[in-house]
């Protein structure tokens, strides 16, 4: 079975490419290629899934290699693939998730003139992504990277006619592109010092040959993580994904809730022994996290677009990942990024279906009162939502959650400074998700509702309210129930866990209290402002200081004015005085010079026959004399 | 003669038989179809033959033929060449009215011609090879002799290959005096003494040598004919002129000059570099504006023999390596190329200016897509056989400490994307609905559709050139073997 791997990719790329190539397609095959190659690649990566967990391969990884393309100076380019606990978990995710988001938008998208190429982007963004969490050199990730960047830009701007979606898709792309310069860097830094790129190797000798704390690795591990940040949407690079929701919902929760903007954070923990050596690129990690959870969390109270709330959350929540990482809590930060791919795909899917319903009205002030209307879609958002506000006991993003929360308590790397952000972000996270749900499903009606979500949205929806549902249970404190599953899975990849110190039980009692206190404190603060009392944000927002505050949370701390006129001006305004200087001189020259070279050669192509003797002897004789020169 | 010799020489055989089988079926039976059936055949046959010369027991039949594993590999080359131009040549020659069955004999013995030089290992062997591919092609340039343009590019073509004929006599002459011998080993071992060239005669004799092989070859000072002789040729000839008729040569001058050490003789390969040079920047420079994909095509096959020079110069297995593969690689897309300007060819005239190829993905994406891969292999851009090719020439100069003639290589391939990319966007650029642009579009309307064995030819043709560039192990550890007695 495992040697198999590689259909796993090279399914939906083929998928890709049939879309591509076979012309226009009735809309039922184009549908049924679209979601049957992700369907079989994720049925074979269940196969590999439940081998490798019975009877795991020698050194709990197996390499499989497709293809060498040439091999000169050290460097081999060539195609191979890793398979270890960490990328399992991703394929996992990233082909269930995207199988049932593949079924969904059959529906969602029935109506759309691009239906086949929407799929053929899909297809190619999943093998793209799997490419990405198999690679087992880091070129090969890079192409994985650049590709999922690529479909991303795609599907943003899916609905090119609207300019403003092609803005958008650009934004993201330029952003991103920050981030992905820092990470090429980190590439070359890596390669000049280590002489491979061959991810396991590189690790090896980084440990080897870099003492703790040393420069080069710090250098390297900040590199890497500034690629990190682009992609995964974290401060200072965040500014790109609340207008990436110009896409179309599915992607919203495929590309930019589950799988692609959690590279960076499948980066960081792949290289995570190069973050050992490095514990100030450690501790950065874990403050961008922190910071980026707290301010996400303020944006996301405010916002008024459906879609934007969630962008908000999915960047708080990528930054309580950031914040398990920054910690070394490495099966922490994937099991939240576990987690929040079924409840955040839900949600995504659930908002799409709500959407969909009313006329593409995506203002949460103009719903209302839907609870009764759209039943199917009021209880899985719900569901969704108890994950997201991780409501005590109910919902999987609890239990990944609460470890997270813990392990930063525990850990050395964390402490209560960090800690006590994350729970702020808790509360946070619960008074903007009930925010959410009270505006829309609850008081009094204020749209008419369309259409209903038929078969296959119903299913993929009830399906991942089930999963996030359950999903935690891989994994339970030791407090109460005791699983360790999924973190002693993650083990078999990542060595170094957070370390549980003995007789710690009743503080951690204590903090597992605090915090679901915290949560279902915001949950009613949340019911108390947006149902029972709704008068009370409109006079908060109305008071200057809180208009002011409003303001700056609607639009997202006001980074993108402090970008435009830190660097978009300046750098419009340097390129219009400088349209023309030197350096395009040097260009001009030289394409004049070769079209001048041209001109003077053609005269000497006349078409006679006399004149071609001519050149022939005189030609000769001149090499022979050359000839005779040495 | 001993079986064993005949058993070596069985390609030859067969070529040649073939040739007198269709002249016989010609006087009874007038049909080009199985004419061309029937050299196809031929062809295949002799190819079939080669697993039988691999395990001869002598791969040399003395004096005159070297049948090594190097020149089998090299009679694979130009036979599957050579059946793919059989192919283009028979859709091309169905749209004319006129006596199309000759048209195989030529060809026929004009590959005869290039296999006897791929074994050359003699004077006598070299001249009388390339006389019998040069006479029958003069033919075959002006084989549509209703065009002017035609007839035009064969006389072009026979005097000056007459004149540079007289100088390669005139080169082997002045070598046989200063050595009395013909036979390449001879000579290497006559060279061998290692006081280099004794006399200026030999010296002369060698670049005279040099002048009728770098004439076939179109290298700068011997490329004048070239436009000339690609644009007037019909396309399917063309092909056969750019690909069989000239890596023969190659092949016949790697072994040749295999006896020239660059230490002892510094001023013939100071004449070499200086040719490559000069090939690769006035061929790219000389196609920059071209408007005829004909010309085009064939200023670039000028600086694609520049390239091939740099492994000349460089020497050695690396460097015959090198040039081998690059010449794989260079045939797969110049004979894609021609097969598609071939295919598009209405009867009156050559579909070979720019503006034909206008809007051609929109309208024809097969031929258009087949023609950018091939345009793309000659760029060398990366993941296409060119790539590779330039990749192992690159590879061999470096070797070698030849920096200045790879420093010319980069600069002329930077120059040469520019009239490749110009095809390209024109194939792929929107056609405005003028009666002009209708006009020019509507011989193409006229052409069947793409499912024929032309297609087929040119699609293998084009996964061969991204096989080559995807994965290239197979064909390089191939080509390595056959190379390592250099």
């Amino acid at each position: 079975m495992l040697e198999l791997l590689w259909l796993i990719p090279a399914l939906p790329f083929a998928g890709f490419l049939v879309l591509v190539l076979a012309g226009n397609l009735p809309r039922a095959a184009a549908a049924v290629v679209g979601c049957a190659s992700v369907g079989l690649s994720m049925l074979v990566a269940l196969g590999i899934c439940i081998q490798f967990v019975n009877s795991p391969p020698p050194g709990d990884a197996f390499t499989q290699s497709i293809w060498n393309w040439f091999e000169t100076a050290g460097l081999s380019a060539g195609v191979a693939f890793h398979l270890d606990a960490l990328s399992m978990v991703m394929v996992m995710v990233i082909t269930g998730v995207g199988f049932l988001i593949h079924l969904y938008s059959t529906e969602y998208m029935e109506d759309d003139p691009g239906f086949q190429r929407f799929f053929a982007y899909l297809n190619l963004f999943v093998g793209a992504m799997l490419v990405l969490v198999l690679a087992d050199n880091l070129v090969l990730l890079l192409l994985g990277w650049e590709g999922v960047g690529l479909c991303s830009y795609l599907l943003i701007g899916f609905w090119y006619r609207d300019s403003a979606n092609g803005r958008a898709a650009r934004k993201a792309f330029v952003v991103t592109r920050v981030g992905d310069t820092a990470l090429l860097l980190g590439l070359f830094l890596l390669f000049a010092e280590l002489g491979t790129l061959h991810i396991q190797d590189l690790l090896g000798r980084a440990s080897e040959q870099w003492e703790p704390g040393s420069g080069v690795a710090l250098a390297a591990a900040l590199l890497l993580l500034g690629g990190a940040v682009g992609k995964s949407a974290q401060l200072p690079l965040q500014t790109w994904l609340p207008d990436a929701m110009a896409g179309p919902t599915p992607v919203s929760a495929l590309i930019h809730a589950a799988t692609m903007v959690t590279a960076g954070v499948y980066l960081i923990a792949r290289t995570n022994a190069l973050f050992e050596l490095a514990p100030a690129a450690m501790l950065t990690v874990a403050i961008v996290g922190a910071v980026t959870l707290l301010a996400a969390g303020f944006a996301a109270l405010v916002q008024s677009d459906i879609k934007r709330v969630l962008a908000y959350s999915t960047i708080s929540q990528l930054g309580y990942m950031f914040l398990a990482l920054g910690v070394g809590a490495w099966s922490a930060a994937l099991f939240h990024f576990m987690t929040h791919a079924l409840f955040k795909a839900l949600l995504f899917l659930a908002a799409g279906a709500l959407i969909l319903s009313l006329h593409h009205e995506q203002n949460l002030f103009r719903m209302g009162g839907l609870r009764k209307k759209l039943p199917v879609i009021f209880w899985t958002f719900l569901i969704g939502s108890i994950s997201l506000a991780a409501l005590p006991l109910i919902g999987s993003g609890f239990y990944s959650k609460e470890k997270i929360l813990w392990d930063v308590w525990i850990s050395p790397h964390g402490g209560p400074a960090l800690w006590a952000a994350g729970m702020a972000g808790a509360a946070i996270t619960a008074l903007y998700t009930f925010r959410m749900v009270f505006l829309a499903f609850f008081g009094e009606l204020r749209t008419d509702v369309s259409h209903r979500p038929r078969g296959r949205v119903a299913f993929v929806l009830i399906v991942l309210a089930v999963l996030s549902t359950i999903g935690g249970g891989v994994e339970l404190p030791h407090t109460f129930g005791h699983v360790t599953f999924f973190s002693d899975f993650v083990g078999t990849a990542i060595e170094t866990q957070v370390a549980l110190p003995p007789g710690l039980d009743a503080v951690l009692w204590a903090l597992l209290a605090m915090a679901s206190l915290l949560v279902v404190l915001g949950t009613l603060a949340a019911w108390y402002l947006y149902v029972k009392a709704p008068g009370i944000p409109e006079r908060l927002a109305s008071s200057p200081a809180g208009s002011a505050l409003h303001r700056l949370w609607f639009s997202g701390w006001g980074f993108d004015r402090v970008y435009e006129a830190l660097i978009v001006i300046p750098f419009r305004t340097a390129a219009r005085i400088n349209r023309r200087d030197a350096i395009d001189f040097i260009y001009l020259a030289t394409a004049g010079l070769t079209r001048a070279l041209h001109v003077v050669l053609s005269e000497t192509q006349t078409g006679r026959l006399r004149w071609y003797a001519l050149v022939l002897t005189t030609g000769t004789l001149a090499l022979i004399l050359i000839a005779f020169i040495r | 003669m001993t079986p064993s010799d005949l058993q070596a020489l069985l390609p030859h055989i067969v070529v040649a038989a073939t040739a007198v089988a269709v002249m016989l079926v010609i006087s009874f039976y007038r049909n080009q179809t199985v004419s061309a059936v029937l050299t196809v055949a031929g062809l295949f046959a002799a190819a079939a033959c080669l697993p039988f010369v691999w395990s001869a027991e002598a791969d040399a039949v003395p004096p005159l033929f070297r049948v090594d594993p190097f020149g089998c590999f090299h009679i694979g080359l130009l036979l599957t060449a050579s059946v793919a131009v059989t192919v283009f040549s028979h859709s091309y020659l169905e749209k004319y009215r006129m006596e199309r069955g000759e048209f195989y004999i030529l060809l026929l013995l004009s590959v005869l011609g290039a296999l006897v030089l791929t074994v050359a290992d003699h004077f006598i062997s070299f001249f009388l090879g390339l006389e019998l591919l040069s006479v029958s092609l003069y033919v075959m340039v002006a084989y549509i002799f209703t065009k002017k343009r035609a007839v035009e590019a064969g006389v072009k073509y026979l005097f000056l290959a007459a004149a540079t004929s007289a100088f390669l006599l005139f080169g082997m002459a002045l070598i046989y005096a200063e050595l009395g011998t013909m036979a390449f080993p001879e000579i290497a071992a006559e060279l061998g003494g290692g006081d280099g060239l004794r006399s200026p005669y030999l010296l002369a004799g060698t670049v005279l040598v040099v002048a009728g092989a770098g004439f076939k070859l179109s290298v700068v000072p011997f490329h004048m004919w070239t436009p000339d002789i690609y644009q007037g040729a019909p396309a399917p000839v063309t092909a056969f002129l750019a690909t069989v008729s000239k890596a023969c040569v190659v092949v016949v001058l790697l072994r040749f000059l295999a006896a020239f050490d660059s230490d002892a003789v510094p001023g013939l390969y100071l004449a070499l570099t200086v040719v490559a040079c000069a090939s690769m920047l006035t061929g790219n420079l000389l196609a920059l504006l071209q408007d005829n994909i004909k010309r085009i095509l064939a200023y670039s096959s000028i600086a694609h023999f520049g390239y091939l020079l740099v492994a000349f110069v460089a020497g050695g297995p690396a460097g015959a390596m090198a040039a081998t593969f690059y010449l794989v690689t260079y045939f797969a897309a110049t004979l894609v190329a021609f097969g598609v300007v071939a295919y598009l060819s209405p009867s009156d005239r050559e579909a070979d200016t720019v503006a034909d190829y206008r809007g051609l993905f929109w309208s024809r994406p097969g031929p258009a897509a087949l023609l950018s891969l091939a345009l793309f292999s000659l760029v060398g851009l990366p993941l296409t056989g060119g790539f590779m090719g330039k990749f192992f020439l690159v590879g061999a100069g470096a070797e070698a400490r030849l920096w200045t003639l790879l420093l010319v290589l980069a600069v002329s391939s930077a120059i040469s994307i520019y009239y490749y990319l110009r095809v390209v966007v024109a194939m792929y650029s929107s056609i405005e609905d003028t009666p002009q642009t209708r006009e020019l579009s509507e011989p193409f309307a006229a052409t069947p559709p793409y499912g024929n064995t032309v297609g087929a030819v040119q699609a293998l043709l084009a996964l061969g050139l991204l096989v080559l560039g995807l994965y290239p192990q197979p064909v390089l550890a191939m080509i390595q073997s056959v190379t390592r007695t250099f």
